[in-house]
């Protein structure tokens, strides 16, 4: 065992025989009821929300009373609760607020919770009963699905990876990425499911987007995953849903990709507060995030690489493989590929690092397929 | 860092004339004809919708999936064909039978369909209308305090391992992410009505949190599984059937109801996935004996902390007098009866037969008990 608790309670007699007592004369200790905690009376600020977190923000339980530095908790005792000495040592890895925290953390959490859906009753499979999509459409398709069913699994183990590495002070946060690892799960599942009734199955693996995957996982701090998890992958993937649904070639692939859409855009939400927060509060980590997102945009350049899915997103666009379709597909794409850079500088612009554009490799990219776009007639 | 890019790709020209034959209209269609097989799955039930048991398909259905997964260690999905330079992600649950369940899949369906809304789905402000004699709602306030206690680490518990999960057990993944979000859930919904009692929260429960860490901590999956889904997720589900029973508020009833299906979930499939383990894995029973007979000793920590034992005596019993003190004592020994024998119920269905006989906790708890 990876851990032995400090005592034996089968072996402790003053334990037992204080449980003994306790149920043979009634006698209780009862000296909990003296905890030196705080007495708070949270009521609904609104009664068609409920009871949410914000109610709870109050005193020595809010999540706005927590020190930049939490020194006062490193076991597995809730926020505002009595700690008493002999609880364990929970060793969490992140226990400074700016590194994790984001300014609306709680109402990401409670929108996932009351915005679940359910894959397998939610969209109306049985309606692609009498859908023969054409053979090009079906297998764009199902090659599209096969790249999301691999990648959208990297957003639950990633975050996942750091949930019990924060300081359990930071409830609100483990609550959203718990949630966040629920919609990623789900979203695999909505991406398998759809491939496998094609008609095609799956296809082929995207080595080349399994190099970002792996890069995604192996972080060396909560922020550093986040904006590359959050803010540059997961922002990518928001543009190609929202892409993805106007080519959808079913009712049943819109609907998909609307419901995925909302999910996604909730994580990339927390990821800009996070990153707006980390840099407001933590500037030191300035430079470390910065050198960061030149790797992120290095592998999300490389991405570009991945034909599998440029091809299918091509064929997709354009509606199949005649030279005008191809033609058709190549500027809806060419426009998708810029809008997703685009959007990713945006996001950064308004987190409050407008000097990205200066340094990074990627807006050169970006600057150089927009003039090539031009040149060529791409209305953007 | 622990993982840089291959290369700088924006100055990589094999990556700009790639990116140009396809954007010139060159496509290569390399993936058109993927080596991978043909299926189009449909849902048997309609009412039920598309399940995963309705994709249960060839060489896409976990049916097939083998017990020792040599040739998958990237984030390839299953069934898909493999090609080119796919990374290690290093995953080190490798083995079907450290992992899966027999009912793994119903449960993750069954999850995702009862979904519920701590916010509003608690009647909340029935507190406010019908507030409860201060000494209950201390203990109210201790109890649900200790049940975060539990709520975390088996939400930690999930999310320490499903990383390390091979990701062919797509399912199982599934599955324990919408654990990590039930303790999340169940966590909000006890941290709630611990506060919006007036009590404010209780105390840490010291040997409580130290076999919580020793069960959380186990060294292998399957360890970690017995301990914190099939035993902590039992003692959850006994003590929110308990408090359900004698519920001082109605906001507690419906919470416990919640509370009751979540867990009794966890507890399914921890019996499941030991049950499984023993079956393929006959040459670890006695491994798996040995590691019941070593930690059962944190069941003990567990049901006779003070934290949690005398906030139950004062809720079963519905107050501090005498008489109350004295029905209380006798429903938690029928609590504790129960949940043990429960316990050894499970452990016995999944294969672990002696586990009742040898137990030393056994004998403890039924003295304890009688006591009352």
């Amino acid at each position: 065992m990876a851990y032995l608790s400090t005592t034996n309670y089968l072996e402790d007699k003053d334990f037992i025989d204080k449980w003994l007592y306790t149920m043979r004369t009634g006698e209780m200790d009862l000296s909990w009821m003296k905890a030196a905690t705080e007495k708070v009376k949270p009521h609904e600020a609104n009664s068609r929300r409920g009871l949410t977190y914000r109610d709870l923000d109050l005193g020595s339980y809010g999540f706005t009373g927590v020190p930049e530095k939490v020194r006062g908790n490193r076991s597995y005792a809730p926020r505002g609760a009595e700690i008493p000495a002999g609880v364990p040592d929970a060793q969490p890895w992140v226990s400074r607020k700016s590194e994790v925290w984001a300014f609306n953390t709680e109402s990401y959490y409670e929108e996932a919770v009351s915005r679940q859906w359910n894959v397998t009753t939610d969209i109306p499979w049985e309606r692609l009963d009498s859908v023969e999509l054409p053979e090009t459409i079906g297998k764009a398709l199902s090659q599209l699905m096969t790249f999301l069913t691999e990648v959208e699994m990297i957003a639950t183990d990633t975050p996942a990876m750091w949930l019990p590495r924060l300081n359990p002070d930071f409830i609100e946060v483990k609550a959203f990425i718990a949630a966040q690892a629920m919609d990623e799960a789900r979203h695999t599942e909505a991406f398998r499911k759809r491939a496998l009734t094609t008609g095609w199955g799956l296809m082929k693996a995207s080595p080349v987007n399994e190099m970002a995957l792996k890069h995604l996982r192996d972080a060396d701090s909560f922020s550093e995953m986040s904006v590359a998890l959050h803010l540059v992958a997961e922002g990518n993937v928001l543009t190609m849903f929202r892409f993805s649904e106007y080519l959808s070639p079913t009712d049943v692939d819109k609907r998909i990709f609307r419901l995925v859409m909302q999910d996604e855009a909730r994580h990339v939400g927390y990821g800009m507060q996070h990153f707006k927060y980390v840099l407001e509060n933590f500037p030191e980590k300035r430079e470390v995030l910065h050198a960061h997102l030149d790797e992120a945009e290095n592998i999300s350049f490389a991405g570009s690489a991945a034909t599998e899915l440029t091809e299918s997103f091509i064929i997709l666009a354009g509606g199949g493989l005649k030279k005008e379709n191809i033609e058709e597909g190549i500027k809806i794409t060419t426009k998708f590929n810029l809008k997703q850079m685009e959007e990713h500088f945006e996001r950064l612009d308004k987190c409050g690092m407008p000097e990205r554009k200066q340094r990074s490799k990627l807006y050169q990219m970006y600057e150089m397929g927009r003039a090539a776009a031009e040149a060529a007639g791409i209305k953007l | 860092m622990a993982f840089y890019a291959d290369k700088d790709y924006t100055t990589d020209q094999t990556v700009f004339e790639a990116v140009n034959q396809v954007m010139s209209g060159n496509l290569t269609l390399f993936w058109y004809d993927a080596k991978t097989e043909k299926v189009k799955g449909k849902p048997t039930d309609l009412r039920r919708g598309l399940t995963y048991k309705d994709l249960d398909l060839g060489s896409y259905g976990y049916s097939s999936i083998p017990e020792n997964l040599r040739t998958s260690q990237s984030m390839v999905a299953r069934g898909s064909e493999k090609w080119g330079n796919l990374p290690d992600m290093g995953y080190v649950v490798n083995r079907k039978s450290e992992i899966w369940a027999d009912n793994v899949t119903y449960l993750y369906e069954e999850d995702k369909s009862r979904r519920w809304t701590p916010a509003v789905d608690v009647p909340w402000s029935d507190l406010d209308a019908h507030p409860i004699a201060a000494p209950i709602e201390a203990a109210c306030s201790q109890l649900y305090t200790f049940l975060q206690e539990c709520a975390l680490v088996s939400m930690d518990f999930a999310a320490r391992w499903v990383p390390l999960v091979n990701q062919d057990f797509i399912e199982q993944k599934s599955w324990m992410c919408a654990q990590m979000f039930n303790w999340a859930r169940l966590n909000e919904a006890f941290r709630k009505r611990a506060l919006c009692g007036g009590a404010g929260l209780g105390r840490a429960s010291v040997s409580g949190e130290q076999g919580l860490k020793e069960w959380l901590w186990a060294d292998s999956y399957p360890k970690g599984s017995l301990s914190i889904n099939l035993s902590l997720g039992g003692i959850v589900l006994a003590i929110c059937r308990h408090v359900a029973a004698f519920a001082p508020s109605k906001v507690d009833r419906v919470l416990m109801g919640y509370a009751m299906q979540d867990s009794a979930r966890q507890t399914a499939y921890g019996s499941g996935q030991l049950r499984y383990y023993l079956t393929h894995r006959p040459a670890e029973m006695s491994a798996m004996q040995e590691y019941v007979d070593d930690s059962e000793h944190v069941m003990l920590a567990l049901l006779g902390s003070p934290e949690l034992i005398e906030p139950l005596i004062i809720i079963s019993g519905g107050g501090l007098q005498k008489d109350q003190v004295q029905a209380g004592r006798a429903a938690v020994a029928k609590f504790l009866r129960l949940a043990i024998s429960e316990y050894f119920e499970r452990l016995e269905a999944a294969g672990l037969a002696a586990s009742r006989t040898r137990s030393r906790i056994a004998p403890v708890v039924e003295r304890i008990s009688a006591a009352a």
